[in-house]
C-alpha cells in the first residue's frame, strides 16, 4: 500500500517527568511506523522530545500542551503548542513583539543564558546557532533546553499568536 | 535522588543509581554534590553506568558543580555514558568541557 504524505500526529504532552522517557519512546515508535529512522535521527528526535516536554513540565504552562508530529518525505515537524502568555525575555532584552523583522538580535532568559535568534515577525523569531561566540566554563549557561533543541534540529523557530493565545515551538528536521 | 558514595583513595566516587537523570533530580543532586565539595572533597568521579537518559536541567547541574570545584584546584571526572548521553555532551559541546571516560578504571587515571 502507497503512503500518502504527509502524515499528521497528534499527542499530548505528559505532565510528569517520569513520563517523559516512555513518551520519547512512543513517538518514535510513530515515526517508525511511517519512516524508517536511523540511531542518529532517532538519537537527536529523542533529544529535542526531552527538551520540548522539560520546558513544559519545568514551566507549569496553564492547560495541555500538545505535541504535532508531521511527517513527510524528507522531512519531519514537531510542534509542541500550548496556551498561556508569550515567552518574555530578561530585561535587558529586546522584548515580543519585535518592531523589526529579520532583525538578528542577542537575547536572554537568565544572567547566563545567551541566545542568538532571528525576528521573523512581530511574535515569531528562530534560534540561531548558540556557539557563534566560542565556549567557556566561566560563560557556561546552566539552562541548556533551547541550545539543545537548536543544535539537534535543522529550523527551531517559536511564535505566538496574541489572539488565539497560543505558544508554538515548530522544529524541523531533515530527514 | 537515589546515589551511592564510594570513596577511592583521594577520589570520591559518586555513583547515580537512577535510570532517569531529568529536571525532577537535578536540584537535589546539585546541592548533595556541592555539599560533597563544601565538605573539602576536590576530585570527584561522577557515574552514568546506571542513567538511561540526561536532560538540560541536569546537564546544568553538572556545568553549576564544575564552575564550583575549579576554583577550588579540583577535578570532576565523568564516565559510564549511553551513546544518547554522549551525543547530547557532543551536541551541546559540553565534551570539550568535561572530561568524559567509558569506565571507572580510566576516570581514576585521570587524578
Amino acid at each position: 500500500m502507497t503512503k500518502s504524505f504527509p502524515i499528521i500526529v497528534e499527542l499530548e504532552v505528559p505532565q510528569k517527568a517520569e513520563e517523559i522517557l516512555s513518551f520519547t519512546k512512543t513517538v518514535i515508535a510513530k515515526i517508525n511506523q511511517h519512516k524508517s529512522l536511523n540511531s542518529e535521527q532517532q538519537g537527536r528526535i529523542k533529544m529535542i522530545l526531552i527538551e520540548l516536554v522539560t520546558n513544559s513540565i519545568k514551566h507549569g504552562n496553564e492547560g495541555v500542551s500538545q505535541i504535532r508530529l508531521v511527517i513527510d518525505q524528507p522531512s519531519l515537524t514537531i510542534q509542541k503548542s500550548e496556551k498561556g502568555l508569550h515567552i518574555k525575555f530578561s530585561s535587558s532584552s529586546q522584548q515580543i513583539p519585535f518592531k523589526e523583522i529579520d532583525q538578528r538580535l542577542k537575547i536572554s532568559f537568565s544572567e547566563q543564558n545567551r541566545h542568538h535568534i532571528q525576528t521573523l515577525d512581530t511574535y515569531k523569531f528562530k534560534f540561531l546557532n548558540p556557539y557563534l561566540e566560542g565556549l567557556t566554563i566561566e560563560h557556561m549557561p546552566e539552562h541548556f533546553g533551547f541550545y539543545i533543541i537548536t543544535m539537534a534540529s535543522d529550523s527551531f523557530i517559536y511564535q505566538y499568536d496574541p489572539e488565539t493565545k497560543e505558544n508554538s515551538f515548530l522544529v524541523h528536521l531533515n530527514l | 535522588m537515589k546515589i551511592r558514595k564510594q570513596q577511592i583513595d583521594e577520589v570520591l566516587a559518586i555513583i547515580i543509581e537512577e535510570k532517569e537523570a531529568n529536571l525532577s533530580k537535578s536540584e537535589q543532586f546539585k546541592e548533595l554534590t556541592l555539599q560533597e565539595i563544601n565538605n573539602g572533597h576536590r576530585k570527584l568521579i561522577i557515574s552514568f553506568v546506571n542513567v538511561d537518559y540526561l536532560d538540560s536541567s541536569f546537564l546544568g547541574a553538572l556545568v553549576a558543580i564544575l564552575k564550583s570545584l575549579l576554583p577550588l584546584d579540583g577535578k570532576l571526572v565523568l564516565f559510564g555514558m549511553n551513546e544518547d548521553i554522549l551525543n547530547l555532551f557532543q551536541i551541546t559541546r559540553l565534551d570539550k568541557i568535561f572530561v568524559l571516560k567509558m569506565s571507572l578504571e580510566e576516570a581514576l587515571k585521570e587524578f
